[in-house]
């Protein structure tokens, strides 16, 4: 999954969750997750990172599962009278409510887990033609993310020196983060067009990002994955 | 300065506001999970992060609010969801979606008053239109329309009222702020503000 260029990973992956969205079948939804989380563990992401990761998603899935279950729209359902005769209707919706947390999360986890940022960013720049503004610019703002941090515990760290107790998203800590940010927003933007950054001249890349045959191949069996209940339903 | 153009100050001022809100909402996100959790044997665990919707908006209407130019809102909302995307969330791949139709609510309202007007009323209306137009979209992509019409109709009042507090009344009081500050003074906020005196670097 690593090797697969960003941007079409990013398609691909797109392509699948709203084709889950429309089918909204639990089965459909629980496969996605599972096969996620094994190309995951394929991948050789840290398993303690996931089980980290996915511990919330657990909690919020079973929360969707009581409201599918209580608040369930009854008769007005759209799905098939078959799919339901054996299970109740509030059951059924419980479960695609649950099980739609489980799969969009995964796939988004098979994404972000898998992907390089900086790749990603340059790839989107490539292949999906964004400005080189916007791509450089999201760049800055993502290096300084690491300042940000650092700003943000010393602010705390002075409060606590004066023996105040602020919470973790006070606006006594919020503040003077958000003043000193756009102040290095401003700062960062100077300092990029005074080394010749203009945003409008051709340039070249260190490491092009191109998509290649498997990259190709990638997407074509997204779209299959996406189509394939359709057939096997007809 | 062309209008429409986009400086490389306003992108990476845009970009790095969605970063600051993006981590806010992360640290939210944590307490929303908690309340979510407690309500959820009662089935009502969605209002937990629906509380906590409106700092979604903060992006667009401050980005907005601050650089006062056609298609602000919309691009700083992008943006922040990119960054989100980069951060790496829970909420799937289709966040950047989220983003572009979010900003597309908030940057409806402020071209429908010209970007002219820039109070309360007006950004509390942009988030609000934000809110509905991702509610419409989750009716679809997150099977909402399964769910009982009251229930939703629940849901979406909360998102109103979480949207006019932190992206009409937050942002305005915010934006206010940084103009005093004297750090916005480039851009078309801080141009308009009576500021005092700019902060040194070693104040």
């Amino acid at each position: 999954m690593r090797a697969v260029n960003p941007a079409c990973k990013f398609i691909g992956l797109l392509i699948l969750t709203f084709a889950l969205a429309w089918y909204h079948d639990p089965i459909f939804n629980l496969a996605a997750f599972v096969l996620s989380a094994a190309l995951l563990l394929l991948a050789r992401v840290k398993q303690k990172t996931l089980v980290y990761l996915s511990a919330p998603v657990f909690l919020f899935a079973a929360g969707m599962f009581f409201v599918g279950f209580r608040f369930s729209a009854g008769d007005s359902l759209p799905v098939s009278e078959t799919t339901m005769a054996a299970a109740s209707t509030s059951f059924r919706n419980g479960m695609i409510q649950a099980s739609r947390v489980l799969a969009y999360a995964g796939i988004g986890f098979l994404f972000t887990l898998t992907t390089d940022r900086i790749l990603l960013v340059r790839s989107f720049q490539k292949q999906f033609r964004l400005p080189q503004v916007f791509a450089y610019g999201l760049l800055a703002a993502w290096g300084i993310v690491p300042h940000m941090i650092r700003e943000y515990k010393r602010t705390r760290a002075a409060f606590l020196a004066r023996g105040i107790r602020v919470f973790a998203v006070s606006p006594a800590l919020l503040a003077p983060l958000l003043v000193k940010s756009v102040r290095w927003s401003e700062e960062l933007s100077i300092a990029m067009e005074s080394k010749g950054f203009s945003g409008k001249e051709k340039r070249t890349d260190f490491q092009p990002v191109r998509v290649r045959w498997y990259d190709r191949a990638f997407l074509g069996l997204c779209l299959l994955l996406a189509v394939l209940p359709l057939f096997t339903a007809g | 300065m062309k209008q429409n153009t986009w400086e490389l100050k306003d992108v990476v001022m845009m970009a790095v506001l969605g970063v600051v809100f993006a981590a806010v909402y992360m640290a939210v996100f944590e307490g929303g999970l908690l309340i979510s959790v407690a309500l959820t044997p009662m089935g009502l665990s969605p209002f937990g992060f629906e509380l906590v919707y409106g700092i979604w908006f903060m992006a667009a209407t401050l980005a907005a609010y601050i650089i006062r130019k056609p298609g602000a809102a919309l691009t700083a909302e992008i943006l922040a969801s990119a960054v989100e995307l980069l951060m790496g969330n829970s909420g799937g791949l289709t966040v950047v979606l989220t983003g572009v139709i979010q900003g597309l609510g908030a940057e409806l309202v402020f071209a429908a008053f010209r970007y002219r007007k820039w109070n309360f009323a007006s950004m509390s209306l942009a988030g609000i239109l934000s809110a509905v137009f991702i509610f419409c979209y989750e009716l679809y992509y997150l099977n909402y329309y399964l769910l009982a019409p009251g229930m939703l109709a629940a849901q979406l009042l909360v998102r109103f009222l979480s949207a006019v507090l932190f992206s009409g009344i937050i942002c305005k009081l915010a934006g206010d702020a940084l103009a005093k500050t004297g750090v916005v003074k480039s851009y078309a906020v801080g141009a308009a503000a009576d500021t005092g005196k700019i902060y040194d670097e070693e104040d």
